[in-house]
C-alpha cells in the first residue's frame, strides 16, 4: 500500500485539502430515513464505537456489535461495554455479511487488519464508514469497488458524543464521501443520516474531504490542541514552582485554567479570551504570545510539512510496528513529571483568577491557535476546517485535562494524536527553553498586582487591532455565528 | 421589657380547636419579630399566647411582662361584643347609643397627648363622640390600634396591624411604629413578605401548630427562602397552561402509560433486580421505595430510555414498544423529570428563564428557538417560584434549593402525562425540603400529571399519592 494523498498530482491534492463547507440545517430535513431499516453493524467497542452506537440505537437504528472471535471468548472489555448496554454482540463471520452499513470505529492502528478481515465478508453495495481518515489516505487503503465509503467523524471524545447527545445535542461533526467509492452515489446521504443519528447535526456539520480531515486533524492534535497544552502545563507547573508558588495552587490554577480560559475562547475567539485580561495584563499577554510564534513558527511548520509528506505517518508506523515503544516510553515519562504528580488543592479560585494569574497560560493558547492555523492555512487547507482543528477544538481537550490531568487528556485522544503530542512536547519544551529564562510569577502563578492599571492608548489601540484583525477571527466570528443559530445559549 | 420572654416545650391549647406544640422560643429585649405562616399554621395563636390566652398543656414560659397590649381580630371581636353584651344588659326602655369611641380610648389610655396625635392621624376625629359598636370594621381597627399604642405597654402584639387599612393609614402606622423601636419592643404577625418593616429584626415561621423555623433578618439567604416558601405556600396562583405549540401526541387512553413485563437489570454477573413488572396506569400517583442499590433509579431509567438495558427488556411506554425504532425524544416528550443526577448534569451556565423553556425541548441547555409563547409560560412559572425579578440571572448562580424549585418547574412547563420525582428533597435542608414539596403539592393538586415519587422520608410526604412500590 503506497501513500494516497503522495500518489495524487498537486492538482487534486490542493482541490481536496481546500474541501470543507458548513453544511445549513435544512440539509437535514430527511433525519435519519436514509438509515431507517438497514443493519449497522459497529467493529470495535471502545469510547467512539460503545458512544456512536448508543447514540445512533437512541435515535431509532438497528445497531450491534461485532468484535473478533477471541476478544468475545474471553469476554474482554469491548464485549463487556456492548453485552452490558443491551447490544447484540457477534464475530465477523456472524454479522458483517448481513450488514448494510459497517462502522469501523477501531484505533488507526488496527484499520489495515479490520479491513482487510472483513472487506471479503461484506455484501455487494454495502457501506463502509470510518470516524478518521488515515487508514484511506495515509496507508492508501484500497477498498472493493462496490462499496461505498464514507467518513463521520465527530470532534469530540467519545464519552462527549454520547453527554452532548444525552442533553438534547450533540457534537460538530465532520462528514465525507471517498469519491473512488460512492458507486451509487448516495454516500453523501447516509453520512447525513449518519450524523443526524448521533446528534451531530444540531451542533454543526463540516463537509470535508478525506485528506483535509487527515491532514487537518493530525495538525491540530499534535501542535495546539494537545501538545501545546501539555507543554504549557509542564513549563508553567515548574516555573511556578521555581518562583515559590504553592504546589497544590499551581497544579489547580494549571489544572482548571486551561479549560476557564479557553471557555472564553469558545464563547468569543481569541479577541474575547485576551479582552478578559486587564489592559496591562492584555498588552503583557499579547507581547508574550508574539515572542512565543517567533519562537515556535518553525516547529509548527515542520509539524504540518511532515504531516503533508507522510514523514510523521511513516514515522509512527514505524513505532506501531515496534510494539509502540516509544509511544509507551513518553506515556510513562509524563506520568512521572512534577505536575502529573501534584495533587491540585482545594484552595478557591474565582473565575477571573485564572486569567489574572495565568496570562502566560492564556498567551500560550494565542500562539498556538494561531500558529496552528496559519500555517495549515499556509499549506492549503481551507479556513473553515483550520478554525475547527485548531481553536474550535481547544476548549474540548482543556476538559479533558480538567477532569484528570495530562493523564486524561492522552487517555481520551487517540494514539495518533497521543504520539504526535509527544512529538511536538519534545521539541517545543526545549524550543523555548531560553524564553522561559525571563518568565516571573507576575505573568504565571500571582498575577501582574499592579497598582497603577494606566495603558498608553496609541499601544492599547493597536494591540487590539492585531488581535481583531487576525485571520481566526474573522473565520471564527462568521462560524459561530452559524453555530449561534442552532445553538442559541451555548 | 428588660427580661427575655422564654418558651420551652411550650404545648398550648386553645378550646380543643387548636394546639401549638412544643414551642421553642426566645425573645430578647433588643428584637422586634415577625410571625408568620400560612392561614391555620398557628401564628396568631402564638401571638395570642403573650397575651395570655390559651391554656398551658405542658412546658414553661417565662418573662412575659404585665402589660401586653394585643391588636387582632380575636380581640377586636371581643371588645365588639362586650359591647353588643352591654346593649343586651341594658334594662332601660331607651335606645342604648353604646359606649362612644372617646371613652373607649380613654379606658386604657396613659397618654393623653399621643392619643389625640393618633386619633387625628388615624382620621378618627371626627367618630369620637360615635358609638363604638356603629362604627365599620376598619375603624374599629383602627380605635384599637389607639388604645393598644397609647397604654404604654411593656410588649405590644399587633396580628396583620396593617390589614384593611388604606395606603395612608399603612403608611403612618408603620411610620409610628419606627419611631418607638427600641423602646417598646414588637411582636407583629404578618401574612406577607413585603409588609414586614425594616425594624423586625427576627422571623417566625409557624406551620402546623409547630414553630418551623426562626430567621435572623440578617441571614440574607434564609431570609429569601423563607420568603420563597410563603410564596409557594400562600401565593394565589394557578399552574401555567401547557403550550398548544408544542402539544404531545396524544395518548390512547385505553392503554397504561408504562407496562414492563419480568424486567431486569444486570451488571456483570450481578443481578440488581428480575422479573419485575409494573403497570402505571393514567392519572395514578405512585411511591417508589426501597434500600440504596435495589435498583430504583435503575427501574426509572428503563422507563425514560436513560438505561441501555430498556432495549433488552419488555417494556411498553407511551404507546411504544422498546426497541422497535422509536427514538428516545418520542419517549421523553411524555415525561417531566426531576432528580439530584439531573442537577448535577445541569452545569450549562444559561438563565433562568431559558432553564423552564428547555423544558419543552427536553434538552439540557437550550438548543432551539423557542416561541413567545413559551416564553411567556416560563415566565408564569418564575412567578410562582418567586423569581421572576430574576428570570435572566445565571443558573449556577442559584442556591441549591432554589435550582431544584426551577427544575421541577422545567419539568412541569410541558404538563407531561407522567412527572418522575426520583428524590427530589436530597440533599435540602428543612425549609428547602418543605419549599419543594409545597410545589410538588400544588403541582399535582391542578394537573392531570401523574406522579412518580421516589423518596426515603416518612416525612416527606406528598398529598394525593396512594400506590406503592417497594424494591428490596
Amino acid at each position: 500500500m503506497a501513500n494516497y494523498f503522495n500518489s495524487l498530482p498537486l492538482r487534486e491534492q490542493l482541490e481536496q485539502l481546500g474541501k470543507c463547507r458548513f453544511m445549513h440545517l435544512n440539509e437535514f430535513t430527511d433525519d435519519v430515513n436514509a438509515l431507517k431499516g438497514k443493519k449497522m453493524v459497529v467493529i470495535g467497542c471502545g469510547a467512539q464505537g460503545l458512544n456512536q452506537g448508543l447514540n445512533l440505537r437512541d435515535s431509532g437504528l438497528d445497531v450491534s456489535y461485532t468484535l473478533r472471535a477471541e476478544a468475545i471468548a474471553q469476554k474482554r472489555q469491548s464485549w463487556k461495554n456492548a453485552t452490558e448496554n443491551g447490544f447484540t454482540v457477534g464475530t465477523y463471520e456472524e454479522l458483517i455479511p448481513g450488514a448494510d452499513v459497517v462502522l469501523n470505529l477501531t484505533p488507526d492502528k488496527q484499520h489495515t487488519a479490520v479491513v482487510t478481515a472483513i472487506m471479503p465478508l461484506m455484501k455487494q453495495g454495502a457501506c463502509l464508514s470510518y470516524s478518521h481518515g488515515f487508514n484511506i489516505v495515509e496507508e492508501g487503503m484500497q477498498i472493493r469497488e462496490d462499496l461505498t465509503v464514507i467518513m463521520v467523524a465527530p470532534k469530540c471524545p467519545g464519552s462527549e458524543v454520547r453527554a452532548e447527545y444525552v442533553r438534547g445535542f450533540g457534537v460538530p461533526t465532520l462528514i465525507a464521501v471517498h469519491e473512488n467509492n460512492d458507486p451509487k452515489g448516495e454516500g453523501l446521504a447516509l453520512a447525513k443520516a449518519y450524523a443526524v443519528g448521533t446528534g451531530g447535526h444540531k451542533a454543526g456539520v463540516l463537509m470535508s474531504s478525506f485528506i483535509a480531515e487527515v491532514k487537518s486533524d493530525l495538525m491540530g492534535e499534535q501542535t495546539i490542541l494537545c501538545g501545546m497544552l501539555q507543554t504549557g502545563s509542564l513549563l508553567c507547573f515548574d516555573k511556578m514552582i521555581e518562583e515559590g508558588v504553592d504546589a497544590a495552587y499551581a497544579s489547580k490554577l494549571i489544572q482548571y485554567g486551561w479549560e476557564t480560559v479557553t471557555e472564553a475562547l469558545k464563547y468569543g475567539g481569541v479577541t474575547n479570551m485576551m479582552d478578559r485580561l486587564s489592559n496591562p495584563a492584555k498588552i503583557k499577554a499579547f507581547d508574550l504570545a508574539a515572542e512565543m510564534k517567533d519562537i515556535m513558527r518553525p516547529l509548527y511548520h515542520k509539524h504540518q510539512d511532515d504531516i503533508m509528506t507522510g514523514h510523521f505517518s511513516a514515522t509512527m508506523m514505524a513505532d506501531w510496528a515496534n510494539d509502540d515503544a516509544e509511544l509507551l516510553g513518553w506515556r510513562a515519562d509524563t506520568a512521572e513529571t512534577a505536575y502529573e504528580k501534584t495533587d491540585a488543592g482545594d484552595m478557591e479560585i474565582s473565575e477571573q483568577e485564572y486569567f489574572d494569574n495565568g496570562i502566560l497560560m492564556v498567551a500560550m493558547v494565542k500562539a498556538g491557535v494561531e500558529l496552528a492555523f496559519e500555517t495549515m492555512t499556509s499549506a492549503g487547507i481551507i479556513a473553515d476546517s483550520a478554525y475547527y482543528e485548531s481553536l474550535h477544538e481547544t476548549p474540548l481537550i482543556a476538559n479533558t485535562i480538567a477532569r484528570k490531568k495530562l493523564y486524561e487528556m492522552n487517555a481520551t485522544i487517540s494514539d495518533t494524536a497521543e504520539y504526535g503530542c509527544y512529538l511536538y512536547n519534545h521539541a517545543c519544551v526545549p524550543l523555548l527553553g531560553d524564553f522561559m529564562k525571563d518568565i516571573k510569577s507576575d505573568v504565571i502563578g500571582r498575577g501582574l498586582n499592579l497598582n497603577d492599571m494606566s495603558v498608553d492608548n496609541a499601544r492599547l489601540i493597536e494591540v487590539n487591532r492585531e488581535i481583531r484583525n487576525h485571520p481566526v477571527e474573522d473565520i471564527g466570528g462568521e462560524l459561530r455565528g452559524y453555530m449561534a443559530d442552532m445553538k442559541r445559549i451555548v | 421589657m428588660s427580661e427575655l420572654i422564654q418558651l420551652d416545650g411550650l404545648t398550648v391549647d386553645f378550646d380543643g380547636r387548636f394546639q401549638l406544640s412544643n414551642i421553642n422560643w426566645c425573645i430578647e429585649p433588643n428584637q422586634n419579630w415577625m410571625i408568620t405562616g400560612t392561614n391555620g399554621s398557628g401564628k396568631s395563636a402564638l401571638a395570642a399566647v403573650l397575651a395570655g390566652v390559651g391554656d398551658v398543656v405542658s412546658g414553661t414560659q417565662t418573662g412575659i411582662p404585665d402589660r401586653v397590649s394585643l391588636v387582632s381580630y380575636e380581640a377586636q371581636g371581643e371588645l365588639i361584643a362586650a359591647e353588643l353584651k352591654k346593649d343586651d344588659a341594658d334594662i332601660l326602655d331607651v335606645i342604648s347609643e353604646g359606649t362612644p369611641v372617646q371613652e373607649i380610648i380613654d379606658q386604657v389610655c396613659q397618654d393623653q397627648e399621643l392619643a389625640s396625635q393618633l386619633v387625628k392621624q388615624f382620621g378618627l376625629d371626627a367618630l369620637l363622640d360615635r358609638s363604638f359598636r356603629k362604627l365599620s370594621t376598619g375603624e374599629t381597627r383602627k380605635v384599637l390600634l389607639v388604645r393598644a399604642l397609647t397604654s404604654n405597654p411593656q410588649l405590644l402584639v399587633l396580628d396583620e396591624p396593617f390589614d384593611g387599612l388604606d395606603a395612608n393609614t399603612h403608611k403612618m402606622l408603620a411610620a409610628h411604629l419606627s419611631s418607638i423601636v427600641g423602646q417598646i419592643p414588637m411582636v407583629l404577625v404578618l401574612n406577607r413578605f413585603d409588609e414586614c418593616p425594616d425594624f423586625i429584626t427576627h422571623i417566625a415561621y409557624l406551620d402546623s401548630g409547630e414553630l418551623r423555623h426562626q430567621v435572623a433578618r440578617e441571614d440574607d439567604s434564609a431570609y429569601a427562602e423563607l420568603y420563597q416558601l410563603l410564596h409557594l405556600k400562600t401565593g394565589d396562583v394557578e399552574v401555567p397552561d401547557a403550550d398548544p405549540i408544542s402539544d404531545l401526541p396524544p395518548l390512547d387512553p385505553t392503554q397504561p402509560l408504562v407496562r414492563i413485563t419480568n424486567a431486569k437489570i444486570q451488571y456483570g454477573e450481578t443481578v440488581i433486580f428480575e422479573d419485575l413488572s409494573w403497570t402505571i396506569e393514567t392519572n395514578q400517583h405512585w411511591q417508589l421505595t426501597g434500600p440504596n442499590g435495589s435498583g430504583k433509579t435503575g427501574l426509572l431509567s428503563l422507563i425514560t430510555g436513560d438505561h441501555p438495558q430498556c432495549y433488552v427488556n419488555d417494556i411498553f411506554v407511551f404507546g411504544f414498544q422498546r426497541g422497535q425504532g422509536e427514538t428516545i425524544w418520542q419517549i421523553k416528550q411524555y415525561i417531566g423529570y426531576v432528580s439530584t443526577a439531573l442537577q448535577w448534569e445541569y452545569r450549562v451556565s444559561t438563565s433562568l428563564r431559558h432553564v423552564i423553556i428547555s423544558g419543552f425541548f427536553d434538552s439540557i441547555g437550550l438548543y432551539s428557538k423557542y416561541t413567545d409563547r413559551q416564553r411567556d409560560i416560563a415566565n408564569q412559572w418564575l412567578e410562582i417560584l418567586g423569581m421572576r425579578h430574576r428570570a435572566d440571572d445565571p443558573f449556577n448562580k442559584l442556591s441549591y434549593g432554589d435550582q431544584r424549585l426551577l427544575l421541577i418547574a422545567r419539568a412541569m412547563v410541558k404538563h407531561p402525562p407522567l412527572l418522575i420525582l426520583d428524590e427530589p428533597c436530597l440533599g435540602l435542608d428543612d425549609i428547602n425540603r418543605q419549599r419543594i414539596l409545597a410545589l410538588i403539592e400544588r403541582i399535582c393538586a391542578g394537573s392531570e400529571t401523574a406522579v412518580l415519587y421516589v423518596n426515603h422520608h416518612p416525612e416527606d410526604k406528598i398529598s394525593g399519592i396512594d400506590c406503592y412500590l417497594a424494591l428490596d
